[in-house]
């Protein structure tokens, strides 16, 4: 055997066991790619959106074209929110895998793990920046009507002149209109979406076809929205066959509840909110993600490319 | 002697592709060393079992028995991929990074940052000759270029030991030979190169010792002048020789009743030398 003759490479520095800048180039890196492809565009299409539900006289009241305003757009964020990040995350690590790009990142020192948090984070970060763009516009949207609405209601009359059915009015746009608690119904669709990415995260690590992992994480999403059903289903144990108690078991504890989100919808109606509900809405998205994680990663630790 | 930069023990691996009994061995009780510094090559024909052994060096699969160690670090161990840096046979790279971005990218996952990560992109992009490349998104590279820019993101961290798989795969002979001028860079700096190729001509240019490998198992392995020398024949090459002294060593071969010409004519040149060649005059006629 050769012995070499020149000055040999020295041994390489230690490398930490987890690297949250690892997992922060990783998730950058994403954010880039869906940048590059264009993604930001649909923040135009909302605006359109937008601007053609605010414009559109098709409400008896003012009260009425508020509040529908705040559906369009909030359901409208919402469906971005869960579709773009089932869509996106059943994407992008296939992608990695078919384009092998996954080889030469998985080729230097990066856990796994720390490459499937970067994929999360950057498809959060994604849906984080355009449900907050979306959130101003739509609030800015909503103040511009409500403080026309509201002109249109006083006309020339100064407020001592007004009657006691304008100041009605007023109160009935204002309770319509924009709410700080708005933003709540915004975050809750942050949470639900970054719980759909993870599912979609642990479908992608085994699923043959990012088809298959689009169709069975929009399923799991729906059917999650049924929590509450097959509650009712367990509650009444007598009614049903052992079989069918365990396989409502099984959904209970296998499907996310996504119902725990739903209170976001009152909010929009202009419906108060209990803190409670806030943060058992947080706790449980936490719960969600380590689970979700923990399980990509049993899958996708000892997968071979 | 140092620790062995890779050292594969009676590696098997055995896929089961649907479950059934049909297994299929890709790779057979392989074991051979690289030691730190050398140019080592792992030669076979297609479905010989190169790939699968690199990607159980690299940690990308596991052994279904035996071991395989870098720089004596498992190879599923993180500090044994700190110690690597891996060009996969065709670039796979994201096309909407360029090629700074691309480096940047890898440098970050190894832990490089800073003024450092700048000096070492720049001093990659230089030693590659990318540097009017740059910017431009890896989606526009040529073949060659993305080969190039490869090897640079497989040095980033100035890693010990560099594993190249078909290196110069569907590169033209001027990029392959730039490649392969790189490959003996890296060895005169003190890197350990562990290649895998099916291109023999290559191989013979840049490795110290070969290993050839069939079916999943090592037919041959040795330095490379103990595995092509044929021991029974001795060729000269003569400059300048007159018809009389060509008579002469004839003659002289003929009184010996053992020996025999087999072969005499004038040594020919090879087909990439000679187009490298013409590609060189070309290029000088270009620029005069």
């Amino acid at each position: 055997m050769n012995e070499p003759t020149t000055t040999l490479q020295s041994p390489a520095r230690e490398v930490p066991v987890f690297s949250i800048s690892r997992v922060w180039t990783l998730a950058i890196s994403t954010l880039t790619q869906l940048v590059r492809m264009k993604t930001f565009y649909f923040l135009f299409a909302f605006a359109v959106l937008l601007l053609a539900v605010g414009n559109f006289n098709f409400a008896s009241s003012p009260a009425q074209a508020l509040s529908t305003v705040k559906k369009v757009s909030f359901g409208a964020m919402d469906l971005f929110a869960w579709l773009f990040a089932i869509v996106a995350t059943a994407l992008l690590i296939p992608r990695d895998i078919e384009d092998r790009t996954l080889y030469t990142i998985l080729s230097k020192p990066v856990r796994r793990i720390e490459y499937l948090l970067g994929k999360l984070c950057g498809v959060l970060i994604v849906i984080g920046i355009s449900l907050s763009v979306m959130f101003v516009v739509c609030a800015g949207m909503i103040q511009w009507k409500e403080l026309g609405y509201i002109a249109d209601e006083i006309g020339d009359t100064t407020p001592e002149q007004l009657t006691e059915d304008t100041r009605q009015a007023i109160l009935l746009i204002q309770k319509n209109g924009f709410h700080p608690e708005l933003a709540i119904a915004a975050l809750a669709s942050f949470m639900k979406a970054a719980v759909v990415a993870s599912v979609t995260i642990l479908l992608s690590t085994f699923a043959s076809s990012s088809l298959f992992t689009i169709i069975v994480s929009v399923l799991v999403f729906l059917v999650g929205h049924a929590h509450t059903m097959a509650t009712n289903f367990w509650l009444a144990e007598t009614d049903n066959s052992i079989v069918t108690q365990t396989l409502l078991k099984l959904f209970k504890i296998i499907i996310p509840n996504f119902q725990i989100f739903s209170f976001s919808e009152g909010i929009v109606q202009g419906a108060a909110v209990a803190p409670s509900a806030i943060w058992q809405m947080g706790g449980l998205t936490g719960a969600y993600l380590v689970v979700f994680m923990l399980l990509s990663l049993l899958t996708f630790v000892d997968k071979e490319f | 002697m140092s620790e062995p930069a890779v050292e594969v023990k009676n590696l098997t691996k055995i896929f089961s592709p649907d479950l059934s009994k049909n297994h299929i061995v890709a790779v057979d009780n392989l074991s051979f060393e690289v030691a730190a510094g050398e140019v080592y090559g792992l030669i076979g024909p297609n479905g010989s079992g190169k790939s699968t052994t690199m990607k159980v060096v690299l940690g990308l699969m596991a052994a279904s028995k035996g071991s395989a160690k870098v720089f004596g670090y498992d190879s599923g161990d993180i500090r044994a991929r700190n110690e690597t840096g891996f060009l996969p046979e065709n670039p796979y790279f994201y096309k909407h990074l360029s090629g700074e971005e691309t480096l940047k990218f890898y440098g970050k996952l190894c832990g490089l940052k800073g003024s450092e990560l700048k000096d070492r992109i720049a001093e990659l992009l230089k030693l590659v000759d990318l540097e009017g490349a740059a910017k431009r998104r890896l989606g526009g590279y040529s073949k060659g270029m993305l080969q190039r820019i490869g090897l640079a993101q497989t040095l980033i961290q100035n890693p010990r030991l560099v594993i190249l798989d078909e290196p110069t795969a569907g590169v033209d002979p001027v990029g392959s030979r730039q490649i392969r001028d790189l490959i003996l860079k890296l060895k005169e700096d003190g890197f350990t190169v562990f290649l895998c190729s099916h291109l023999l001509e290559q191989v013979q240019e840049v490795c110290d010792r070969v290993g050839i490998i069939f079916k999943g198992r090592m037919r041959r392995e040795g330095t490379l002048d103990e595995l092509i020398q044929i021991e029974s024949q001795t060729a000269m090459t003569l400059e300048n020789a007159s018809p009389e002294l060509m008579g002469k060593i004839h003659d002289l071969i003929s009184s010996d009743a053992a020996a025999k010409m087999i072969e005499e004519g004038h040594p020919r040149t090879t087909l990439e030398r000679l187009f490298i060649q013409i590609a060189d005059q070309n290029k000088k006629e270009e620029s005069a």
